[in-house]
């Protein structure tokens, strides 16, 4: 249950900057500051780690009540619907494409290179 | 009689149980045919329930808003993850930063672009840049750039889904396989959806998700408030 209070902390933290006029959500700013928190020690894993986890694994809950309140407003969606669904199903492929295209480039050679490195420090 | 029966039927308790029974049976179809995304079939079944026991949303939400609000803190737990791949991923946290940028920009000019070559209006248009992120900043940014943010939020949701269902084929298909390059493009792509379908397969792609999201929220942010200020720049306000 600490866990979850420090969770909370932050997210209020966040929150509370938000309000103050940094220009990203409350969320996020905690996020940020979390990770940030953990990186510098102030928060120790082992207080949080559970709580964590157990929020993350069970992300997909959190959304179903958002999904069914999409039927309040098929009118509206409808309305677009084709340049909407067009715009979705377009920009979802090129973000996966480039975004993933990109990385095998870049950062796929990553494990690769430290088995050279550490195969470098053999005699 | 019917006044307890009306009155057990429209208790948040109920809409919390349903919401949580709802989500135990999409994880024990996914678990028996992997190919059935639980987000798609809770949301098929809870929608279905509704409408059968004419149940308003409005009246569902009362329940089922408590796991919206979870949402926040849920956000701020993916710190854990993010932190146990930190050291792994030092080195690679600035080419990581560039090709994020890259999927961001590409996800709003593509998305506003064939919005805009269908005939949508102005307004519709603006919803749709930010749909590849999280929700909470979604909303803000289609709310600076004078768009409509529940269309918006409609639209993150769906692009959630879609990504998380065929996201990872895709992905197989151009034989993108490396757990980082998959992480990336589902974390910049499909946000808090995409992330959670990845942390059942693997914890790797999940974190590296979860970092590529995170990071795509800010990149679009910003990439929204320099379109404002060029847009001021340039005397016409919003055309």
């Amino acid at each position: 249950m600490l866990g979850f209070v420090i969770i909370v902390a932050f997210q209020l933290l966040g929150v509370g900057l938000h309000r103050l006029g940094v220009p990203l959500p409350g969320s996020v700013l905690g996020l940020i500051l979390f990770t940030l928190a953990l990186m510098l020690g102030l928060v120790r894993l082992e207080w949080v780690e559970r709580s964590a986890v157990f929020l993350v694994r069970h992300m997909t809950l959190l959304f179903i009540p958002l999904m069914a309140g999409l039927t309040t407003m098929t009118a509206e969606l409808r309305r677009n619907g084709v340049a909407l669904l067009a715009s979705l199903v377009a920009s979802l492929l090129a973000v996966l494409l480039t975004t993933g295209g990109l990385a095998h480039l870049l950062l796929a050679d990553d494990e690769i290179a430290e088995i050279n490195r550490e195969a470098d420090l053999l005699p | 009689m019917i006044r307890l029966i009306l009155h057990l039927l429209t208790h948040p308790a109920l809409f919390i149980v349903l919401t949580l029974a709802v989500y135990a049976l999409s994880l024990r179809l996914h678990a028996r045919w992997a190919w059935i995304h639980p987000l798609l079939s809770a949301s098929i079944v809870l929608i279905f329930l509704l409408w059968a026991l004419h149940i308003p949303y409005a009246s569902y939400n009362t329940g089922g808003g408590l796991f919206t609000y979870l949402l926040g803190p849920a956000t701020v737990a993916l710190g854990v993850p993010m932190y146990k791949q930190g050291i792994k991923l030092k080195a690679t946290l600035p080419r990581l930063s560039l090709v994020v940028l890259a999927g961001s920009a590409v996800g709003m000019i593509t998305a506003g672009g064939v919005a805009s070559l269908c005939g949508a209006s102005h307004e519709m248009v603006m919803s749709t840049l930010p749909k590849s992120v999280t929700t909470p900043i979604a909303v803000e940014v289609s709310r600076s750039l004078h768009g409509d943010p529940a269309v918006t939020a409609a639209m993150v949701l769906l692009t959630g889904l879609l990504g998380g269902v065929i996201g990872p084929a895709i992905l197989r298909l151009a034989r993108i396989l490396h757990d980082h390059a998959v992480g990336a493009a589902i974390g910049a792509s499909s946000h808090a959806i995409g992330t959670a379908s990845l942390f059942r397969s693997s914890e790797v792609q999940g974190s590296v998700s979860s970092l590529a999201m995170a990071m795509a929220g800010i990149f679009t942010s910003v990439l929204a408030m320099l379109l404002n200020l060029y847009w001021r720049a340039q005397g016409a306000g919003h055309p």
